[in-house]
C-alpha cells in the first residue's frame, strides 16, 4: 500500500513537471496568416505580407525575440494564399490552426474576408487578429477572440469633415455617394453623422453597387444637388470612376474625398492630374511623426522600429524598392501588439493573450493602439492626405500635417489644362 | 429638373448601349455561326482595354487609332484558340466547350496579370467636352458611340455584299447544305470564331474610351455578365439583335436610375440591375429568341 502510494505521489509529480514543460517550453510562436496574395485585394495582400515581415524581423533580430517563460523565442510567420477568396479563408484558418498548430491567426484584407473567417477562429478559440476589415460590424458580433488594429470605418471621414468645417465656415452641404458595401455603408453612417452633428447640410446621399462600371446616373444626379463638397467611395476601381466620370460631367466642388482609393500610388498614376487636390483618409502614411519621443511626451509605452526602420525592413522583405503604405503599417503594427501582449500575460494562450490585449495601450510607428471591450480599435487617429503635384501631402490633423492644404480643389477644366494642387 | 436628369441620362445611355451592343456582337456572331457559348467574352474586352492602354502609355497613339490594332490582335488570338481547342469541340456536347471557353478566360486573365500586375490601371486622354445643357458629353464618348456604329455598319456590309460573308450566312442557316455547295464549312467556322473575337477586343478599345480607369486582369467578369443579358435580349445569335439590345440596354439601365430615384427610401442603382435581369428573365418567358428574332 505504501509502495502504491509512493508510485502515486511520484506518478502526479512527472505529470505535473509534464504538463509544466509542456506548457511553458515554448521555443517558438507561430503567427498563421491567410494572406490575399492573389485575386482582387492583391495589392493590399503583398502590402500586408511585408508589413508583417518587417516586424517579424524587427522582434527576431533587433528586439532579441518574445519573451517568454524566461527566454526569448523568436516568432515564425506562416502565410499561404488565400486568392482573396471566402471559401479559401475558412479552410486556410482550419489548417493553420489544426495541422500548423499556429498561436495566433491575422486576418486577410477587407470587411468582408475577416468577417467570413471569425467564427472559424473564434469556434477554435483562437486569436483572431483583424489588420484589414474595418466594419465595425465585425465587433457586434459577439465575438470574442477578434482583436482590431485598423480603425472602425465609422471614423474614415470624420478628419475630413473637422477640417472642412474649420478652414471653410462657407462650406455648408455635402453630398455622400458610397459603394453598397458593409464598410463603405458604415463609413457613410459615421460621415453622416458627424456632418449633422457640424452643422453641414446633407444634400445628396446615395450608394451604388458593388463592380459598378458606370456612375453617370449617380453622378448626375449628385450634380443637381449642387454640393459644396463630396464624400464617397467604396474600393479602390469605382474610386477610380468615381473621379473620372466627375472629371467627364464637369462636377466641380470644393473637395473631393474618396476612400481606399485615393491614397494609393496607382489612383494618380491612372488618373495624373485630374486627381490633383483630391483627398482620401489614410490609418498611416510615410512622412507621419509618430516616434520615441512623441510617445514619451503624451505619456504612452513605445515599441517596434522607427518609422524609416519600418521601410528598410519592409523593402528588404519583400526585395523591392517601394514604400509600404498603410496596408503594410497597420499589418506590422499588430505584430508589435501581440508581442507585448504575450510578454504581459507571459503565455501563448489566446484567452490570456487577449486579456492582455485589453489591457495593452502603446504607439508605435503606425501610431497609437488602444482597444475597447469588444476588440475594436479607438486609440488609433487617421490622417487625410492630398495629391499635390503628383506627391501624396498629409494635411490633416494639424499636428501631423507635412504640407498645407490645397484649398478648394481646382476646376476640372484647369486640371485637364495641367494645373497643379500646389500651395 | 426630372425630366432634364432623365433627357441628360438617357442620352448618356443611348452612347454607351451602343458600345455595350458592339461589345456583345462578337458573342452572338461566335454562338450564330458555331454554335459556342464564349463564357471568356469579358476576357477579351479586357485584352482589349490591355491594348489600349498599353498603345497610349508606351507607343503615345490615340485610342481610336488602337481599335484596327486591337481588332488584328483579337482575330489573331481568335484563330490560335480556335484551332488550339474550339475546333475540336464543335461538335461536342455544350459542357465541354462552356468549359474550354470559361479556361480560355482565365488563361488570358492570368497571362494578362503576368505581364501587366493586378493594379487598377487607366489613362488620361485629354479630350475636349460637349455641353449639351441636359448633360455634358466628353468627346471620347462621342468616338466611342460613332466607332461602335460605323464598325456595326461594316459588319452588316461584310456579311450582306461579300462572298465571305455570304458563304457564313448560309453556314448558319444549314451548315450541310453549305458543305454540299461547296463552302469551306471549316474555314468558315476559324473565320467566323477570329471575326468574333477581334470585334470583342475591338470592343475593349471602345469601352476604355468611355471608361478609361479600372482596367485590369480581372475586370471582364460584369461585362460578361451584361453581354448575355443584352445577346439574349437581341436574340443569341443574331449579331445586329445584339447591337439593338445593347442600345436598349443602356437606355433602360440610365434612364431608369432617374425615375427610380423619385421612390422615396430606396437605392435606385440597385433597382436599374434588378430591372436587367428582370427585363432578361421576361423576354426568356415570353419570347425567348430575343426582340429581333422571329419566333
Amino acid at each position: 500500500m505504501k509502495n502504491l502510494y509512493r508510485f502515486a505521489v511520484l506518478f502526479a509529480f512527472l505529470a505535473v513537471l509534464a504538463f509544466t514543460t509542456t506548457s511553458v517550453a515554448v521555443d517558438k510562436i507561430v503567427i498563421g496568416h491567410p494572406a490575399c496574395l492573389s485575386g482582387k485585394y492583391a495589392k493590399a495582400g503583398e502590402q500586408a505580407v511585408g508589413g508583417i515581415k518587417a516586424c517579424v524581423d524587427w522582434v527576431n533580430n533587433v528586439y532579441g525575440g518574445v519573451s517568454i517563460g524566461g527566454k526569448k523565442v523568436p516568432l515564425v510567420y506562416k502565410y499561404y494564399d488565400c486568392e482573396s477568396k471566402k471559401e479559401a479563408v475558412t479552410s486556410l484558418i482550419a489548417r493553420l490552426i489544426n495541422s500548423d498548430k499556429v498561436q495566433v491567426v491575422f486576418a486577410p484584407y477587407s470587411s468582408g474576408l475577416t468577417l467570413r473567417g471569425a467564427p472559424v477562429a473564434e469556434s477554435r478559440k483562437m486569436l483572431y487578429m483583424d489588420h484589414g476589415g474595418a466594419n465595425n460590424k465585425i465587433f457586434q458580433q459577439g465575438f470574442k477572440y477578434v482583436v482590431q488594429t485598423i480603425g472602425p470605418a465609422t471614423r474614415y471621414h470624420e478628419g475630413t469633415l473637422n477640417m472642412i468645417h474649420k478652414v471653410d465656415p462657407s462650406a455648408k452641404k455635402v453630398a455622400l455617394a458610397y459603394e453598397d458595401s458593409e464598410f463603405a455603408k458604415m463609413v457613410m453612417v459615421g460621415a453622416e453623422k458627424r456632418a449633422k452633428e457640424l452643422g453641414f447640410d446633407v444634400v445628396f446621399k446615395r450608394t451604388y453597387p458593388k463592380g459598378v462600371t458606370d456612375l453617370t446616373p449617380l453622378l448626375s444626379a449628385m450634380k443637381a444637388a449642387r454640393p459644396d463638397f463630396v464624400l464617397g467611395g467604396g474600393h479602390f476601381e469605382d474610386g477610380q470612376l468615381f473621379n473620372r466620370q466627375m472629371a467627364d460631367l464637369d462636377i466641380n466642388v470644393k473637395a473631393l474625398s474618396l476612400i481606399a482609393a485615393a491614397t494609393l500610388p496607382a489612383f494618380y498614376k491612372a488618373l495624373t492630374t485630374m486627381a490633383e487636390g483630391v483627398m482620401g483618409p489614410s490609418h498611416w502614411e510615410y512622412g507621419v511623426k509618430y516616434c520615441k519621443a512623441e510617445a514619451k511626451r503624451i505619456g504612452m509605452i513605445w515599441v517596434g522600429p522607427s518609422q524609416d526602420e519600418f521601410v528598410r525592413l519592409f523593402k528588404k522583405a519583400l526585395g523591392k524598392d517601394i514604400i509600404p503604405d498603410y496596408h503594410a503599417a497597420e499589418a506590422g503594427a499588430q505584430v508589435l501588439a501581440y508581442v507585448l501582449a504575450v510578454e504581459k500575460s507571459n503565455s501563448t494562450n489566446s484567452d490570456k493573450v487577449r486579456k492582455a490585449l485589453g489591457e495593452l495601450k502603446f504607439m508605435s510607428f503606425y501610431g497609437g493602439w488602444d482597444i475597447d471591450e469588444t476588440g475594436l480599435q479607438i486609440g488609433h487617429s487617421m490622417v487625410d492626405v492630398q495629391w499635390q503635384g503628383g506627391k501624396r501631402v498629409i494635411v490633416w490633423p494639424e499636428e501631423a500635417q507635412t504640407g498645407k492644404l490645397y484649398y478648394p480643389m481646382p476646376t476640372f477644366k484647369e486640371k485637364a489644362k495641367g494645373k497643379l494642387a500646389i500651395p | 429638373m426630372v425630366l432634364e436628369q432623365l433627357t441628360g441620362n438617357l442620352l448618356q445611355g443611348l452612347v454607351l448601349g451602343a458600345v455595350y451592343g458592339m461589345a456583345t456582337m462578337g458573342l452572338s456572331l461566335i454562338f450564330g455561326v458555331l454554335k459556342v457559348v464564349n463564357v471568356g467574352h469579358g476576357a477579351f474586352i479586357m485584352v482589349g482595354a490591355f491594348v489600349t492602354l498599353w498603345a497610349f502609355t508606351t507607343l503615345g497613339m490615340p485610342p481610336l487609332v488602337a481599335i484596327p490594332l486591337a481588332f488584328l490582335i483579337g482575330m489573331g488570338l481568335g484563330f490560335v484558340f480556335y484551332y488550339s481547342a474550339i475546333k475540336r469541340l464543335i461538335k461536342a456536347p455544350e459542357l465541354a466547350s462552356l468549359l474550354a471557353t470559361f479556361s480560355i478566360g482565365i488563361l488570358l486573365e492570368e497571362i494578362v496579370k503576368l505581364i501587366f500586375g493586378s493594379e487598377f490601371r487607366g489613362y488620361n486622354w485629354v479630350v475636349p467636352k460637349i455641353d449639351l445643357g441636359v448633360t455634358v458629353l466628353p468627346m471620347s464618348k462621342l468616338y466611342a458611340f460613332i466607332g461602335s456604329i460605323i464598325i456595326a455598319l461594316l459588319l452588316y456590309l461584310w456579311f450582306n455584299k461579300t462572298r465571305a460573308g455570304t458563304a457564313m450566312r448560309s453556314v448558319v442557316e444549314d451548315t450541310e447544305g453549305a458543305r454540299v455547295c461547296g463552302v469551306n464549312v471549316g474555314w468558315v467556322y476559324a473565320n467566323s470564331f477570329a471575326i468574333g473575337i477581334g470585334l470583342t477586343v475591338a470592343s475593349g478599345v471602345l469601352l476604355t474610351m468611355f471608361i478609361p480607369v479600372g482596367i485590369n486582369p480581372y475586370m471582364g467578369g460584369g461585362y460578361t455578365l451584361k453581354a448575355f443579358v443584352i445577346a439574349v435580349l437581341g436574340g443569341l445569335s443574331s449579331p445586329y439583335g445584339a447591337f439593338f439590345g445593347g442600345l436598349v440596354f443602356g437606355l433602360i439601365e440610365n434612364g431608369s436610375y432617374t425615375l427610380f430615384a423619385l421612390i422615396p427610401g430606396v437605392e435606385p442603382f440597385a433597382l436599374t440591375r434588378f430591372l436587367s435581369f428582370v427585363m432578361l428573365l421576361i423576354i426568356l418567358l415570353i419570347r425567348p429568341t430575343g426582340l429581333l428574332k422571329a419566333k
